[in-house]
């Protein structure tokens, strides 16, 4: 990977995007759970966009949507301007996973345990063709050179279950990087890892963002880390965006009462008790077969009427920032 | 060997005494006999009644094991091959299967990481708590299923989700179901292994807080082992850093905060992003704790202390040969280290 | 002297100290089936009275049935067929049901509902009748007729099981990974997803291949067997027909069945070798562990270490 050729000015943006699943089994089942419901964003190159959530918030599906390992049930995927969705030839789809690449989240779960790395890195090389035949073994050095695996000869010859969560997923990334991609989604890439090892592969990230010029989907519950990385923030919420904007302006004044939730969550120890938001119990609204209002509206402390009949859009508020919510961001 | 202390019910300590409930001495632990590997290296800790003691450190660090060493619940090949341990001034390591029984969730109970692994998947929730307190005490199905209700209710869970089988109960709810069941029969102290890290932030928030109020209402100590130090500061009245199998630094929550000693307490302190203040670039801490399974000399730290530096002969010396001792360099804050030693 | 270039999973093989020992015994039990029906010399299906129920000797080194056949001769040229039969019903099964599940499990949706009902009839189908009415459908009798109808009753036993371990495989975040890299679905299955199960498909093998040689003899009871054709099941169902055991004739199901059992026991051996070369993860260094140290070890229930220090 050259560091001196310029970014191509591609970006992948996503508009309206939409995911359904059938809930429970069964095979007239009518329930359904609207999994990513109208999401839409842009990844531009150099740049590191964070989508923050919790678990059932819908982040993970975004980001295998993005890498087509599901199919949307609506909306589009354009990169450079093309919409992809409507790919159907093999070509096009090999052509866009040379583009568009994903570091998982489970290190060991990532990698085949009966492959050497070798295997892993040389694969990608092979069927993208990135390399002829005789410079795969080459390729191979150079990319764990790149994550930091030296001496990679010796780091090529392995199984995964000999090496550490954080050299597992130095793998993982380099086996991304192999294609030469433009996109970059990180789902979770820290989450499994030692605490000291994660600042680690945060740094890896932030150095191939500065000199590689790449787009990060930066996946993650954790906004400390977010705020670490990141240039930009989307905060998911039951399958939807609820506020999204530059990370500092977000985390310094929160619109959203959810993201102002998340916020006094996270454990700070110089943050002083009593400056918490006093957390209301309740059941989360459940993103199945959602009827209209806020989806946020059971845990919310500034709920009104409005909140329980419309739904709310996401509001530009100007600077890059919008939210969806009927109080703090009424349309 | 008759036990006297363990046969009374778990006082509650509603007095916050000083007393020593856990004195651990000398505490080694091995896995496996063909190659041993030496998880815990001689670690010593106190636990006092009602006091929150923090344990932190990595994964291989051997936390877990010294708080499995404690309920005498170590898995095979995992065994105890030196120190003491004891509960109130009696050892616990070499007591009788029944005895261990009856100490086990009366005087010490304990919650797992991963509540899904604590709960058996294909029975109510209701009967699991009946199963327990009937294996500790002659009470009838009726009564440990109204004990099994508020002792929901105590967590904060409506008393009706006793018919409920675990699948049908949330991540948090789950949680909150194995603290109630540890804290059944109303222990003096309460092991807590990763109680939160496998749930989202938010409930993660609640859960602590919840542990935090019944803390405070039961006067129960809590050994709370987990590996964010961030939340420990908060959370714990003292904090022991644990490191490939020794505890390496220990001292009031407050003054680790502040004033924290060793080189990888204070590299665990700075892989922490903030979430305020100005944007920095970290180092976190480079290269991986050492095999356990090898032989160690010398101090555990030294390959990836920033302090470790052929130029400074005598403690580079030191660091390779000796093996650094846990010592009072400060009230009640206790270091292993040559270099804080040495005052340098 | 050139060096000879060994594949590396024939090192592994031989490393291990189990699957030696097993690939040894198979060798033997080859040997046996190659040369010795010419070391016996004796027609297998000898009918003398003279020679009638005799014990072991150097005449007859295995013993003679109740028709005064060679018991040697009818192991050693049995081993051919017995052998063949194995093979052939394991291959067949084992094949049919990798097939059928590692599709299913792929495949998903539609086609992994037909083909599990599938299997789910042929799991409730009792296999007695079933062969049975086979044998009545294939007009002709013979090794074939054998396999066919072996590897029809045992496919389905296995292919849930492969079914499930791909279900499990499927899912895991390696395959995304080959998948979200472009790689071919066909690769996938054979390059990625299948590797993982070389060890399950090999047992599967061994466990059909152990079934077969024990029906064998059942199935001449049922008709499907062919009593003229020497096998070890054949002569196993006439030692069992003439009652050798109430007789004292141990020799003549002995030997049939320790032959049985010897290969049985060789191809488990090899396969935890096969295991080690499969799953690189077990490929570990071993120690010079006493076997008593680690006896006494695990009788303790792991609670005394074997060099506790005193506290």
């Amino acid at each position: 990977m050259s560091a001196a050729a310029t970014p191509e000015r591609s970006e992948l943006e996503v508009r309206g995007l939409r995911k359904e699943f059938a809930v429970g089994g069964g095979l007239f089942t009518r329930e359904r759970v609207h999994a990513v419901d109208d999401v839409s964003f842009t990844l531009k190159p150099g740049r590191v966009t964070a989508l923050v959530g919790e678990s059932g918030s819908g982040k993970s599906t975004v980001a295998r949507l993005l890498l087509r390992l599901y199919e949307p049930s609506g909306g589009s995927v354009l990169y450079d301007g093309r919409d992809i969705t409507s790919n159907r030839g093999r070509g096009a789809t090999l052509d866009y996973r040379s583009k568009v690449q994903m570091i998982f989240q489970d290190p060991f779960d990532s990698l085949n345990p009966v492959k050497t790395i070798h295997h892993h890195l040389a694969r990608p090389l092979a069927v993208h063709k990135i390399v002829p035949g005789k410079k795969i073994d080459e390729r191979v050095n150079e990319l764990l050179d790149t994550v930091g695996l030296v001496p990679p000869e010796k780091f090529a010859a392995k199984y995964p279950h000999e090496l550490s969560g954080g050299q597992r997923q130095r793998v993982s990334i380099a086996r991304a990087l192999a294609v030469e991609p433009t996109v970059v989604v990180a789902d979770e890439p820290t989450s499994m890892l030692d605490v000291s090892i994660r600042i680690g592969i945060l740094n890896l990230i932030l150095e191939l963002k500065e000199q590689h010029g790449l787009a990060f989907l930066y996946v993650t519950h954790d906004l400390a880390s977010a705020r670490y990385v990141a240039d930009d923030v989307l905060v998911m919420y039951a399958g939807q965006i609820v506020e999204q904007g530059p990370i500092d302006d977000v985390l310094e004044s929160p619109r959203h009462p959810y993201t102002q939730l998340l916020l006094s969550a996270v454990p700070d120890p110089s943050l002083e008790a009593e400056a918490r938001v006093e957390l209301s119990t309740g059941q989360q609204t459940a993103a199945i077969d959602p009827t209209a209002g806020c989806r946020f509206r059971a845990r919310c402390p500034l709920a009104i009427q409005i909140c329980g009949e419309v739904t709310p859009q996401l509001v530009d508020q100007g600077g890059g920032r919008a939210a969806r919510c009927h109080v703090t961001a009424p349309a | 060997m008759t036990v006297s202390l363990i046969d009374t019910p778990g006082s509650t300590g509603s007095a916050r005494s000083s007393e020593t409930l856990i004195e651990v001495r000398g505490l080694r632990v091995e896995y496996g006999i063909e190659r041993p590997v030496r998880a815990v290296d001689g670690v010593d800790l106190d636990i006092r009644a009602g006091e929150i003691v923090g344990l932190a450190g990595e994964s291989g660090c051997g936390k877990t094991t010294v708080a499995n060493a404690i309920l005498q619940v170590l898995r095979p090949p995992g065994h105890i091959v030196g120190g003491s341990i004891r509960f109130r001034g009696q050892e616990i390591a070499g007591l009788d299967e029944e005895s261990l029984r009856k100490f086990r969730w009366r005087n010490v109970s304990m919650v797992f990481q991963s509540a899904m692994n604590a709960l058996n998947p294909v029975l109510r929730v209701g009967a699991q708590f009946v199963d327990m307190m009937q294996a500790h005490e002659r009470i009838s199905k009726k009564d440990a299923l109204k004990r099994a209700g508020d002792l929901l209710e105590i967590v904060g869970i409506d008393r009706r989700r006793v018919d409920s089988y675990p699948h049908q109960l949330s991540g948090g709810m789950r949680q909150r179901v194995i603290i109630a069941m540890a804290l059944a029969l109303e222990p003096e102290l309460v092991i807590m292994d990763e109680p939160t890290t496998a749930l989202d932030v938010v409930i993660q928030r609640e859960i602590l807080q919840q542990i935090q109020d019944l803390q405070r209402e039961r006067g129960f100590a809590v050994l709370f082992i987990t590996h964010d130090l961030s939340l420990l500061m908060e959370v714990a009245d003292r904090i022991a850093i644990m490191y490939a199998g020794e505890a390496v630094e220990l001292s009031a929550a407050s003054e680790l905060r502040t004033n924290p000693q060793h080189p990888y307490t204070v590299g665990l302190i700075e892989s922490f992003p903030p979430l305020t203040g100005p944007r920095m670039r970290l180092t976190g801490i480079p290269g991986t704790p050492p095999d356990l399974g090898e032989p160690q000399v010398g101090c555990r730290f030294k390959a990836r202390c920033p302090y470790h530096d052929p130029n400074d002969a005598k403690l580079y010396d030191r660091q390779n040969t000796e093996r650094p001792v846990l010592r009072e360099i400060a009230p009640a804050h206790f270091v292993a280290c040559h270099r804080v030693e040495a005052g340098t | 002297m050139k060096k000879l270039h060994v594949p590396s999973w024939v090192t592994l093989l031989l490393r291990n100290s189990k699957s030696r020992l097993g690939l040894g015994i198979l060798l033997g039990i080859l040997l046996l089936a190659a040369i010795g029906p010419y070391f016996a010399a004796k027609d297998p299906n000898a009918f003398s009275l003279l020679d009638a129920r005799q014990a072991p000797s150097w005449h007859h080194l295995f013993g003679t049935t109740d028709q005064g056949s060679d018991i040697f001769a009818q192991v050693s040229v049995g081993a051919r067929r017995s052998l063949l039969l194995g093979i052939a019903a394991a291959t067949l099964a084992t094949g049919v049901a990798t097939i059928v599940g590692v599709l299913a499990a792929y495949a998903g949706g539609i086609v992994d509902d037909a083909l599990n009902s599938l299997i789910n009839i042929f799991l409730v189908l009792p296999p007695i009748p079933l062969l049975v009415v086979v044998s009545g459908f294939l007009k002709s009798r013979g090794l074939w007729t054998m396999v066919l109808a072996l590897g029809l009753v045992l496919w389905a036993f296995e292919a849930r099981i492969l079914r499930s371990q791909a279900l499990s495989l499927r899912n895991r975040d390696f395959v995304n990974a080959a998948k979200a890299s472009g790689e071919p679905t066909r690769r996938i299955i054979f390059g990625e997803l299948m590797p993982n199960m070389t060890s399950r498909i090999a047992a599967a093998w061994v466990l059909v291949f152990y079934i077969s040689l024990l029906t064998d003899a059942g199935l001449e009871f049922l008709g499907l067997g062919q009593l003229d054709k020497p096998s070890w099941g054949v002569t196993l169902y006439w030692a069992q027909t003439n009652s050798a055991v109430l007789q004292g004739e141990w020799w003549s199901f002995v030997f049939p069945g320790a032959a049985i059992a010897l290969t049985v026991i060789g191809l488990v051996l090899l396969l935890s070798g096969i295991d080690e070369v499969s799953n690189p993860r077990l490929r570990a260094e071993k120690t010079r562990h006493s076997f008593f140290a680690r006896m006494r070890y695990a009788l303790m229930g792991g609670r005394v270490a074997p060099h506790a220090e005193a506290s």
